[in-house]
């Protein structure tokens, strides 16, 4: 008899099940790309662990998206002002919106570009992310009959998988917008649970580990009335609040020593440049199937090749990436510069740009987005109170920014030698207002 | 706008919400900077799509986040059980001194909204922003009754009663607003 269950292994959760109509999803082209695409770029050449990809991260997001739901809507975990919006359990409707979930969640990633994240904006043509991107490998004619096999709608499954901020011109229900906050929610999305947990688990950075277990066990659907609305968000039962507070600093501590971690940033600045230099008119393909066929492993080949050859146009880059040769960090944010001046950072680069030559300067800035400010807790007395309320920590859990100017090696002495000089005066010129 | 030029008009409306006595947590924030740029045309640049508590732009949450991490904003407690307040930071005010144009040009859109909205909880502001958007958005009909059920549909939670009431409220309001912006 034909094995209609299929495991697979994994080192975060052990084993992942999926029916055979979920598998033909897994097998379909768009997603058996994600097996050559890293989940984090070339972050791989600072912490050498760190090679895993958006396949098992996709597979494990899948997973742990129908934990949640099955936790949501049990009949007892469901909070009485938002039962009529949960689909009655193991009705036709329960079901459906189970298996539209764990398939957004599974393919909340195919729009993915080569190295992932990796300078997005500056790579595709305007209009264009790496979420319309999904959506459009969600609707295409190759994945048509694998719904319709599957009996889902594959708008129902594109609207979860990018949410509503990217899955523009349509109303999303509260159910829906529930839905889609179990994958990509700010506070609890299982997109965040999984890769934190992976990455920590491949990189050898312990900060991302947090009781997710226990944290998933307690999450409900709750109504916000602390805010005095009745409108239904994604919170947890008190009990949960010590592995809440445990995942968001986890959050912190892995932005902060992994994915901002300078060299890292510099690596993807210089692949940015080659890539802009490689690829004809500068940007990457937006059709559906040379996407497909573009992965890492085509970068990475070029890459090599380019370092190899002084007369590729991606030459300078590629040689910074595969020989070490990467810009070096000049200057960093820090509280008390930023006090002075909240552009002290882009001060110091227009300075070293005019000193050393813009080609010899790189600039990254970047701050937190999606921050968690609030959410609901229902309480042991059955109240449902506001997380800031019950959690001094979650108050306190910094916000992640971090801006860097980088030089290159040639001028690493000067420009530190010049930056010491001149920094005060850099940074003490104030931003003037236009009239 | 740049982009400290807009933190400061933000810091504008969150200031003068907390001066009419607002509890000022996100929620109010994100529905007054709705009207300040929507119906008072301020050019803040915010995206808005229907979401929490009505219209609401992940852009305008960013901006907040970084602002936090910029000093220009922090995080006041409030009695149990509600939400933090989001209060001016350390260095808002050397923001507001390096755009002294810009904020007294936008003052009295700023000082409008605030006006109006000072006083209100979030059930109240989510009807309210809702019937702007809909209004807005148009699709239909320019009728309280069809805006009530558009709120309504959108919105299960608000009673048709609540909604036509809020539609209403836009509607005195809008006409308000076109002398604050003639002027």
């Amino acid at each position: 008899m034909a094995k209609r269950i299929h495991e697979i292994r994994d080192p975060i959760h052990n084993f992942i099940r999926l029916d055979s109509g979920e598998r033909e999803v897994l097998d379909s082209r768009p997603f058996q790309r994600l097996r050559y695409i890293h989940q984090l770029a070339l972050t791989y050449l600072v912490y050498p662990g760190a090679t895993h990809r958006r396949f098992e991260h996709s597979l494990g997001v899948m997973e742990l998206a129908g934990r949640v739901y099955d936790i949501v809507t049990e009949p007892d975990n469901t909070h009485e002002s938002i039962r009529t919006i949960v689909p009655l359990h193991d009705s036709y409707d329960h079901q459906y919106w189970r298996r539209v979930l764990r398939m957004a969640a599974l393919c909340h990633d195919v729009g993915h570009l080569p190295f992932s994240h990796a300078a997005e904006k500056d790579l595709l043509p305007e209009g264009w992310d790496h979420e319309r991107l999904t959506i459009e490998s969600i609707q295409s004619r190759e994945m048509e009959s694998i719904w319709k096999d599957l009996k889902i709608q594959p708008d129902d499954v594109a609207k979860l998988a990018v949410g509503p901020k990217k899955y523009k011109d349509a109303t999303f229900s509260d159910w829906e917008t529930i839905l889609s906050e179990i994958i990509i929610g700010d506070a609890f999305g299982v997109d965040r649970m999984d890769y934190l947990l992976r990455d920590s688990h491949h990189a050898g950075v312990a900060y991302g580990k947090f009781d997710y277990y226990r944290l998933i066990d307690t999450i409900r659907i709750l109504p916000s009335e602390y805010e005095d609305s009745t409108e239904p968000a994604l919170g947890i039962e008190e009990g949960g609040l010590h592995s809440a507070e445990s995942m968001l600093l986890a959050r912190y501590f892995m932005y902060m020593q992994l994915y901002f971690h300078h060299v890292r940033r510099i690596y993807d600045i210089h692949l940015k440049d080659f890539l802009k230099k490689w690829l004809s008119n500068g940007y990457l393909p937006v059709t559906l199937d040379e996407h497909l066929k573009l992965t890492d492993n085509e970068v990475t080949a070029e890459l090599q090749k380019a370092a190899r050859d002084e007369n590729h146009p991606g030459h300078d880059p590629a040689r910074r990436i595969i020989n070490r040769e990467h810009f070096r960090l000049l200057y960093h944010r820090n509280p008390d510069d930023f006090h002075k001046n909240p552009n002290a950072a882009k001060a110091i680069y227009d300075a070293a740009c005019n000193k050393f030559g813009a080609e010899n300067v790189r600039h990254d800035p970047y701050e937190q987005k999606k921050s968690v400010l609030d959410f609901p807790i229902l309480d042991n007395d059955g109240r449902i109170v506001s997380s800031q309320a019950k959690s001094v920590t979650l108050k306190n859990v910094p916000i992640v920014a971090v801006d860097h100017v980088f030089i290159s090696p040639k001028y690493r002495k000067d420009a530190k030698d010049w930056l010491e000089q001149n920094r005060e005066i850099i940074i003490t010129r104030k931003e003037v207002e236009e009239s | 706008m740049k982009r400290l030029q807009r933190d400061a008009v933000m810091l504008s409306v969150i200031e003068n919400l907390g001066a009419e006595g607002s509890w000022c947590g996100e929620t109010h924030i994100q529905k007054a900077t709705y009207f300040v740029q929507e119906l008072l045309k301020v050019p803040l640049e915010f995206d808005f799509i229907l979401y929490k508590h009505g219209p609401f732009s992940f852009d305008l949450r960013d901006e907040i986040t970084a602002m936090r991490a910029d000093y220009l904003l922090g995080l006041q407690s409030r009695p149990y059980p509600y939400g933090p307040s989001i209060v001016p930071g350390e260095s808002s005010e050397m923001i507001k001194e390096w755009f002294p144009k810009t904020l007294k040009k936008y003052n009295p859109a700023v000082e409008f909204v605030t006006d109006k909205f000072g006083d209100k909880g979030v059930a109240e502001l989510e009807r309210i922003s809702t019937a702007l958007y809909v209004t807005l958005t148009g699709g239909v009909g320019g009728s309280v009754e069809s805006r009530a059920q558009r709120i309504n549909e959108l919105k299960p939670h608000v009673e048709t009663d609540e909604a036509r009431e809020a539609v209403k409220i836009v509607d005195e309001i809008i006409e308000e607003a076109r002398e604050v912006r003639t002027t």
